[in-house]
């Protein structure tokens, strides 16, 4: 299947942001980064999920 | 504590305040002498009234009932820790409220003239050239607050006896005024107005080794930095006609950022977006996961709060 490509739309300041992030070693590039945090944040409400199945908002 | 030496002390007589100078090593104690007083605080840089103690960025730093092992912060542009709670008996104190005005009095109660903590505030202020309009809201110690179910602060009555104390350390050189709350028609000192102890010692040693580092950042500006560093002398607020804004980074400028998901990676940003904020905007959705995920892995501290190096 084909790819479905989003559009981000991301200001300086938030560019600037993920910029510093990836100087941290934690992506290579923008888009790893935000792969990343894809897969990180889904994994992390999959586990709330399993925990607290009736709660949406993140447990910080 | 037995070694710290007494440099100072005062009754704080019901319906006074006491503007205090409090030298950075120095501990302000404020203690009951028959329980069950509120005491309102508010401090300045003694070197710079303009950098006062902040109880919006304090109660976002630390909640909104600041105890033993918190600091009281000043407002930005400043935002330093000004006075590192050094010592709590009772562990019930507020950010909540403002202090209490004549203008409650006036409007609830019917009173033409009533104790009052802005008021007493004020007039202690005096002391050192201060107007009414500089008493800031204040830090009001021993007094029990909480937030009902439909987002109203309430107060209640407390418990605290005598002796029962807070001890302030100072971390910079301050004028500390600290007053006996005029709320006797209130639940706050339990419907009397009582006296209140207050005593400065010079920290010991071990105290000052108690207090965590909190960062020093370059976002923490005084005058030197401001574009702007004088104090205004007169009250009517005119138009500078040179004036040429500038806001810091802008314009603000958008950058599209294409991202390419393969299906699995489309089903799970679609198992997981916000629709119910966002509905069928994925690029906002996508942008919302992005920075949600960059708090939740490196936020160190609640709500953009410093993060502070812990006893």
């Amino acid at each position: 299947m084909a790819e479905t490509v989003i559009k981000l739309q991301l200001n300086q300041q938030q560019l600037e942001l993920l910029d510093r992030t990836i100087a941290r070693g934690v992506a290579r590039d923008r888009v790893a980064l935000v792969r990343l945090a894809l897969r990180e944040y889904a994994a992390a409400r999959k586990a709330e999920t399993k925990a607290k199945p009736n709660d949406r908002e993140p447990v910080r | 504590m037995s070694d710290r030496r007494v440099l100072f002390e005062h009754i704080l007589e019901p319906g006074t305040g006491k503007a205090i100078e409090l030298l950075k090593g120095q501990i302000l104690r404020i203690e009951q002498l028959e329980g069950g007083q509120c005491a309102d605080f508010n401090c300045f840089n003694l070197n710079d009234y303009k950098e006062f103690m902040h109880c919006g960025r304090t109660r976002t730093v630390h909640g909104f009932h600041p105890t033993k092992g918190t600091f009281m912060w000043s407002a930005p542009p400043r935002e330093r820790a000004m006075l590192y709670i050094l010592e709590d008996t009772v562990g019930h104190n507020d950010v909540l409220f403002p202090r209490c005005s004549a203008y409650v009095y006036e409007a609830s109660y019917g009173f033409s003239v009533h104790t009052n903590c802005h008021d007493i505030q004020a007039e202690a202020q005096r002391e050192y050239g201060l107007t009414p309009d500089d008493v800031h809201d204040s830090f009001n110690l021993f007094m029990c607050t909480g937030v009902d179910q439909d987002g109203h602060a309430y107060m209640t009555r407390q418990t605290t006896k005598a002796g029962d104390y807070v001890d302030l350390l100072a971390l910079m050189d301050v004028l500390a005024v600290p007053n006996v709350c005029g709320a006797d028609v209130m639940r706050t000192s339990n419907f009397a107005l009582k006296p209140l102890k207050l005593t400065v010692f010079a920290a010991t040693d071990a105290d000052l080794a108690r207090v965590p580092k909190t960062p020093v950042l370059a976002s923490q500006r005084t005058p030197k930095d401001f574009r702007n560093p004088t104090i205004k002398a007169d009250r009517p607020l005119r138009r500078d006609p040179s004036y040429k804004s500038e806001f810091p980074n802008t314009p603000i400028r958008v950058t599209e950022l294409p991202i390419a998901l393969s299906p699995e990676e489309l089903a799970t940003f679609r198992s997981v977006k916000r629709t119910d904020i966002y509905d069928e905007d994925d690029a906002a959705a996508l942008r919302d996961l992005l920075f949600s995920w960059w708090e939740e892995r490196f936020l160190q501290a609640h709500a953009g709060a410093p993060s502070i190096e812990s006893e």
